[in-house]
């Protein structure tokens, strides 16, 4: 690509260079957390399904493990850069950091097309990524996880490689393996239970009873299921949610003043989150235009969908009645809509905070592997509510001393313990 | 015996007895076995033996009366003391054994004899009586071998008898056996044989080299001299020399067996030879040479290829493949399940031709392929072509014949009660009888009544789905499951009157073509599941592969579309459920791999019998599972397990009522030699059949049916466009020469162009985003697959957009064709997307998908055209000012002088070209075969526009408070197809009350003109006309249909109103 197109590792460095004045880092620190501290790249010779030997690029970059083991995906995608895994393994270092759990980022791939390639070619593809980086992975150094295109079947191939090299079982190596097989139960429920968490503490926040409050909800993915799930035993009273439908090729929204229900809907929808019409029209729900969640007299928004969503646009149909946006999807708001509410003053949780659910539970994972005990479900989801808790009012509490908006604060306190952590270490 | 007599001396007195009547019984055996004593010396010898075995052997005589002679011991006196038995051969008593006392004896168990003596004579007499017949029978085997010995080594050897005999009853026989083993010996070289051809005609030569000469002059027959046996003798003469008797015999006997056969090629010879006659010639024939005996092999042939043609096809192709793999018993027992009537000169239409050939390939194939080997064809009886003229007649139908030269409107006006007409028929009695013992031999097992026309198999012109295929559940009473087969056979009779089938033909110029129907009654292959009947699986398969999904799959992989239950949902595409693809070629390389990809485009309906309401039916195939699961077989090779997180193939057992399942194949895939089997297949029929061929099959859980056959070529899909040589390099938009699938994409009106270098240059992950929702509004806005969206690298990317436009498939639905296009960028050129993001969806809307490589040499992308004409995005969508210099919107026909652009893409050659020209409906035949979908365009749009022209002459401006009349759309692009409406826009300035009044007059044309046009083309629509309505503010405020008035592309065209109103 040429220099002076779209290049996200340099977006990401802008972002950080902004929390990093506000911080004011010092050069060195600044220096350190602009790049990765390391970069593989490496070849993955295999042997295709036609006896031809293809070779394929792998990498894996670990942005900073000063407060952990790194952890971050593995993605097969045909034309990955770089530069695009060095953004994502950034990224993932603020993550784990703003819900303060013992780990850095990294993010790694291969640059192949799953749809080119047989089941066992990709099989090849994962044990050669392995034969290549198995000293510098493991439990307690680089924890891969899946990612674009890659399945728990992936991990199972990876992690059979490297327990096959080292001469051992290492079940921590690698997140995202099937219950039974070393996965973590509560993963389902984890992003939107967490997303509910950090509502339930803005709420106290406010002063408002859960009971007191009615909610929108956009999307009605894993993520906006449980978030439903969760506000609904809370006492909340959820008026509508949006989703794709496949048939028609749009989205509606569905609504039912006297509360929409989490088992009701279950029971009528399909395994990507789309709502049959006609059942919800037999339940009594309305049938609204898909972009009709955001215009509901509500105190909740939740979006958990899409990017992009509430735009300079959208932003004006929302409802003044609304109180706390608590973005369940990555980046549902532009900076434009950012600005909207943070002059008018709406409680936002941010992304990489409110969704942070899913990657506290691969942490959880991480440890039950390690101890090769693993934990009942309420137990998880016990455990998260602590981590969501704190890592929520953290931020809050940051948010309110230095009067910052909270997408800023979560970000403020993400790099300013990384920072801590590389000088505490001694690097800077 | 005394009583008085002491025991002892008694036990003594016995045994002494026994002995010597034992002893009597040997001396006789032994005269039995001497082979060479005559008769007379046996029966002197029995006599002999006799009196030393009785009791009193002093006066005891024998006597033995054998036919005339009588054996006696000298002396013999008949006494009033003796006893007898017959001597009784072959059932018949042939004389008596006799013995007698000479004088009286003291009393014992029978007169003076004992019991022990009387069965000793009747043992004696049983032995002689066997040595007589043993006798007998060997002289008449002496005699028999004596009499054939002198027969060889005096008489006349047997052929000379058999020709005697010819000669003397049947005259023309024997003089052709005559010629015959004169040429024979002609031919193996015996010069005095070409001698005696001199006779026949002395001026002729028998020098083959004035044969082989170029001479003009026709060669004179040689006259045999009728009648004159001379050289018949000569030529046996001859042959006795230089053959063997039993050489001789041979040919002579072979030669009246083919004679015996000319019957049978008489009667095919003669086309008005009726299936009645055919069929009974050929049992005679099966009678008369039973499968192994020796015919020429010209003979066969000759007779097989008059049956292929006269049952099958004319098709000389057809019969060349055909004659290679049937032989006359294949065809004999095909012909036991047809059915005709007396008289009936029939075929059986291009679908059972198909079938019987692709089975007999495969059957014959089996010894090199192994894997053919378990390849079944379903039961079937066939109907032939000619019943359904019969039927009608039969039933005074005579005037519907006449209903293809009728207007394709009253056609289908009349169609529904042609079809009621024929389900109230009366078939033909020898047809209801015929079709009550297909019942009885199907019993209670599903049918499906399929046509099969005789146009079927005539290339180029694939008739598929245009005439009714109908399943019937086959259950209940016989008269109810004859009455339901009489149904279905009358309604796809009826279907050769449609509307449909008859434009179809009338556009292919095949109207005038005799349409008979022949109809195959099949057995539907599957299992029952609870009150459900299905296969596990059915689907088709191509040679060909014309939808690659990876640049890995070459086009002789092939491709099968495959679902769970009845094939129908495979056959045909479905709007909103996917088959599973696999190209047998790469197994491996599955459209879907992720998770979601996999469940998304899964099957997820299944269509099967419901036996209990006799009815075929859609079910969800979760509730279907979830219900009957366990009962369908080999069900767990079928669908895998939906973990969420992975997909799993099952192990053993599958609960059904708690595991989320996906159908995937994958066991079938993967664990079976499935795909060998199909790959095998298609590769077998396409090499013998010389074509690439497409293929319904189904399987019951056990084994794999065949159901139909034919070229692919037929398909409407995948026809090849010819790829015009002589384009001038203006015209041309762009050429592509790899991945290039058959087909046609003609009419293309707007191009909607990203440009790669510009796109890649974006910095801002925002303007990228916008280039997507860009798209997704043009795809709202612009007509209906009449534009091309060509962009960089791979659409619809997820991750790294900047490697191709973010677009979903609801963002780019209603175009008509998608283009990747991959530009050098360094050193490397980047891998396209094959539109793998929404591939089937694609697959099932019809869109066409290419790749462009620009960079490569030989192609041609026309940057000129695509750079310079003229760019009205801002135009049409002013919010995405910011991506003009990135989004082209290009109105071919405004930057072309009011040509469109046609996409022609041709597989075979991998070449595929765009080309400015004028619309189809005015360049047709230029270069452009027929068409093979849709319509021929011109009379829909002209219609409607003529329509728009008159309701505009019609309206009285003044009355409605109308300024302006305009028509725009698919009408005034000359675009329009059956199901086009009529768009138009009024500019309106008058009063509420007027705007209500016009409306309401333009409602009562709208619904008067969608009915006509119902009738015109069987498209249904509420309303036929589109009427926008816009005011002076609209105009001033340049709102939506506002613009068209002076729109800069695509703009309405005004039409001049009131010429007839007043």
């Amino acid at each position: 690509m040429k220099s002076d197109s779209f290049n996200p590792f340099a977006m990401a460095q802008q972002q950080f260079d902004k929390a990093a004045e506000f911080l004011n880092l010092d050069s060195g620190t600044r220096e350190l957390l602009r790049w990765p501290l390391r970069e593989y790249q490496f070849s993955i010779p295999v042997r295709m399904d036609d006896g031809k030997t293809k070779i394929f690029r792998g990498f894996r970059v670990q942005h900073n493990d000063a407060r952990g083991p790194s952890k971050g995906g593995i993605r097969f995608h045909p034309q990955e850069t770089v530069d695009t895994v060095r953004a994502l393994s950034m990224w993932m270092t603020w993550k784990c950091s703003v819900v303060n759990i013992p780990l850095g980022g990294g993010k790694g791939g291969v640059i192949c097309d799953p749809h080119n390639l047989s089941q066992h070619e990709q099989q090849q593809i994962c044990r050669g990524w392995i034969r290549q980086l198995w000293r510098n992975v493991g439990p307690l150094a680089d924890v891969p996880a899946p990612d674009v295109m890659t399945n728990a079947q992936h991990m199972l191939w990876m992690l059979d490689e490297y327990e096959a090299i080292v001469g051992e079982k290492s079940p921590g190596l690698i997140t995202g393996k099937p219950v039974g097989m070393g996965g973590s139960l509560g993963r389902t429920e984890a992003t939107g239970y967490g997303v509910m968490y950090t509502v339930r503490e803005a709420l106290k926040l406010m002063n408002v009873k859960p009971e007191n409050t009615t909610a929108a909800f956009q999307g009605f993915g894993n993520v906006s299921q449980y978030a439903l799930q969760l506000y609904q035993r809370m006492g909340g009273h959820a008026i509508c949610v949006s989703c794709w439908d496949q048939k028609d090729q749009t989205s509606y929204t569905y609504r039912k003043m006297s509360g929409i229900s989490f088992d009701e809907l279950m029971s009528i929808v399909d395994r990507f989150g789309g709502i049959d019409k006609t059942k919800a029209k037999d339940l009594g729900y309305e049938i609204l235009p898909g972009g009709a969640w955001i215009e509901q007299d509500v105190d909740i928004l939740v979006p958990a969908a899409i990017e992009n969503q509430v735009t300079a646009e959208t932003v004006q149909k929302i409802s003044k009645k609304v109180r706390i946006v608590a973005e369940g999807a990555n980046g549902p708001t532009t900076p434009e809509a950012d600005k909207v509410f943070e002059d008018r003053g709406v409680f936002m949780i941010p992304d990489f905070l409110a969704n942070a659910g899913g990657v506290t539970c691969s942490y959880f994972e991480q440890v039950q592997s390690n101890m090769n005990y693993f934990w009942e479900k309420d137990e998880v989801l016990g455990k998260l509510d602590i981590k969501m808790t704190s890592a929520f009012s953290d931020v809050s509490d940051l948010a309110k001393k230095k009067k910052l908006y909270m997408r800023d604060a979560a970000y403020m306190i993400a790099v300013s313990r990384v920072a801590q952590a590389c000088r505490d270490r001694g690097w800077v | 015996m005394s009583d008085h007599t002491p025991p002892t001396d008694k036990l003594l007195w016995f045994l002494r007895e026994r002995a010597k009547e034992l002893n009597c019984l040997y001396r006789i055996e032994e005269w039995l076995n001497k082979s060479d004593a005559t008769l007379e010396q046996v029966c002197m010898a029995i006599i002999e033996a006799i009196p030393a075995g009785w009791q009193h052997p002093e006066c005891c005589q024998a006597r033995i009366v054998l036919e005339d002679a009588t054996y006696t011991t000298s002396g013999l006196r008949e006494s009033p003391w003796g006893m007898s038995a017959p001597l009784k051969v072959f059932d018949q008593i042939l004389g008596t054994l006799s013995v007698y006392y000479t004088q009286q004896m003291p009393i014992e168990d029978d007169g003076p004899f004992l019991k022990e003596e009387r069965k000793l004579l009747t043992t004696i007499a049983e032995r002689l009586a066997s040595h007589i017949a043993f006798q007998k029978m060997r002289s008449v085997y002496n005699q028999y071998n004596t009499a054939e010995k002198e027969l060889v080594e005096h008489a006349r050897p047997e052929w000379r008898v058999v020709l005697d005999l010819l000669r003397r009853t049947d005259r023309n026989l024997f003089l052709t056996i005559s010629s015959k083993m004169l040429n024979y010996l002609c031919w193996s070289g015996v010069e005095e044989a070409k001698v005696l051809t001199q006779y026949y005609d002395p001026e002729q030569s028998s020098d083959a080299a004035s044969l082989l000469s170029d001479s003009n002059v026709p060669h004179r027959k040689r006259v045999a001299l009728q009648g004159n046996d001379f050289i018949s003798d000569e030529t046996f003469k001859i042959a006795s020399d230089n053959l063997t008797p039993a050489e001789i015999l041979s040919f002579i006997q072979r030669w009246i067996q083919q004679d015996k056969l000319s019957f049978l090629i008489k009667t095919l010879a003669n086309i008005n030879t009726p299936l009645s006659e055919l069929n009974e010639a050929i049992r005679r024939f099966h009678r008369m040479a039973p499968e192994g005996i020796d015919i020429p092999i010209n003979t066969k042939r000759g007779l097989l290829v008059s049956l292929i043609r006269r049952i099958f096809s004319e098709d000389l192709q057809y019969i060349n493949i055909a004659k290679n793999y049937t032989d006359v018993y294949d065809i004999f027992e095909l012909l036991q399940n047809v059915i005709y009537l007396p008289g009936s000169h029939g075929k059986l239409g291009g679908k059972a031709a198909g079938i019987f050939l692709a089975g007999q390939i495969l059957k014959k194939s089996v010894e090199s392929d192994p894997l053919l080997a378990h390849i079944k064809t379903p039961k079937a009886w066939y109907i032939s072509s000619d019943v359904v003229l019969h039927f009608m007649s039969y039933n005074n139908f005579d005037e519907v014949i006449e209903q293809k030269y009728k207007d394709v409107e009253q056609i289908r006006l009349e169609y529904p009660n042609v079809v009621q007409t024929f389900k109230n028929a009366v078939f033909p009695t020898e047809i209801l009888k015929a079709l009550s013992v297909v019942l009885d031999d199907f019993s209670d097992h599903p049918l499906i009544v399929r046509s099969s026309s005789l146009l079927e198999d005539r290339a180029a012109a694939s008739f598929s789905g245009k005439y009714k295929s109908l399943f019937l559940a086959n259950q209940g009473t016989k008269e109810e499951r004859l009455e339901a087969l009489l149904d279905a056979i009358a309604e796809v009779y009826a279907s050769i009157f449609g509307p449909d089938p008859i434009e179809y033909r009338a556009e292919r110029g095949l109207l005038d073509f005799h349409e008979e129907m022949g109809i195959i009654i099949q057995q539907v292959i599957g299992t029952k599941a609870g009150k459900y009947f299905l296969p596990t699986f059915a689907g088709v398969a191509f040679s060909h592969n014309e939808l690659r999904w990876s640049p890995r799959i070459h086009r002789d992989d092939g491709l099968i579309r495959i679902v769970p239950g009845l094939g129908t949902r495979a056959v045909d595409r479905t709007s909103d459920d996917y088959p599973i693809l696999i190209s047998p070629g790469q197994p491996g390389l599955r459209v879907n791999v992720t998770v979601d990809e996999m469940v998304r485009y899964s099957p997820k309906m299944i269509d099967v019998i419901n036996l209990e309401t006799n009815t075929f039916e859609t079910h969800h195939i979760d509730e279907l599972l979830h219900e009957f699961g366990d009962e369908i077989p080999l069900i767990d090779q079928i669908v895998s397990i939906d973990k969420g997180d992975h997909i799993q193939r099952p192990l053993g057992h599958i609960d059904f009522n708690s595991e989320r399942l996906v159908v995937t194949f994958e066991g079938l895939l993967t664990k079976t030699d499935f795909i060998a089997q199909v790959r095998s297949i298609l590769k077998t029929l396409e090499e013998k059949l010389g074509t690439p061929v497409d293929l319904e099959f189904a399987h019951d859980g056990t084994d794999f049916y065949l159901l139909q056959c034919r070229p692919q070529s037929h398909s409407d899909d995948s026809a090849p466009a010819s790829i015009p040589k002589d384009v001038s390099p203006e015209r041309i938009i762009f050429t592509a020469n790899r991945y290039v699938t058959n087909g046609r994409v003609p009419d293309i009106t707007h191009l909607v162009y990203v440009d790669p270098q510009k796109y890649g240059a974006i910095k801002d992950r925002q303007q990228l985003l916008s280039v997507g929702r860009c798209i997704s509004r043009l795809n709202q806005i612009l007509p209906k697959r009449q534009f091309i969206l060509m962009g960089p690298g791979r659409w619809g990317s997820r991750g790294d957009i900047k490697l191709g436009v973010s677009v979903t498939y609801s963002d780019i639905n209603n175009i008509a064709m998608l283009i990747e296009i991959a530009r050098q960028s360094g050193h490397y050129v980047p891998d396209l997307s094959f539109g793998t993001h929404f591939f089937q969806d694609l697959v099932e809307a019809k869109i066409r998908y290419l790749p462009l490589y620009p960079d490569d040499g030989a192609n041609i992308l026309n940057e000129t055209f695509l750079q310079q004409s003229r760019n009205i995005l801002l135009e049409v969508l002013p919010e995405f000012e910011q991506l003009v210099g990135v989004v082209r919107l290009i109105d071919v026909p405004q930057s072309a002088s009011g040509q469109v652009v046609h996409v022609l893409m041709n597989s075979d050659l991998d070449q595929a070209i765009a080309i400015l020209a004028a619309p189809r409906s005015v360049v047709q035949g230029q270069w452009e075969e027929p068409l093979l979908t849709g319509s021929s365009g011109e009379h829909y749009w002209r219609w409607r526009f003529n329509i728009a022209e008159q309701i505009a002459a019609m309206l009285n401006p003044v009355r409605f408070g109308v300024k302006g009349f305009y028509v725009f759309g698919s009408t005034k692009n000359a675009t329009a197809g059956p199901g086009s409406d009529i768009d138009l826009l009024i500019h309106f300035a008058g009063t509420p009350e007027q705007r209500r009044e016009l409306e309401s007059w333009l409602d009562g044309w709208s619904l008067c003109l969608s009915e006509i046009n119902y009738e015109r083309t069987g498209m249904k629509s509420e309303r036929m006309l589109d009427i926008h309505i816009v005011t002076d503010q609209d105009i001033a405020n340049q709102d939506s249909y506002a613009l068209k008035i002076s729109a800069v592309t695509d703009a309405a065209r005004p039409l001049p109103m009131g010429r007839i109103a007043k």
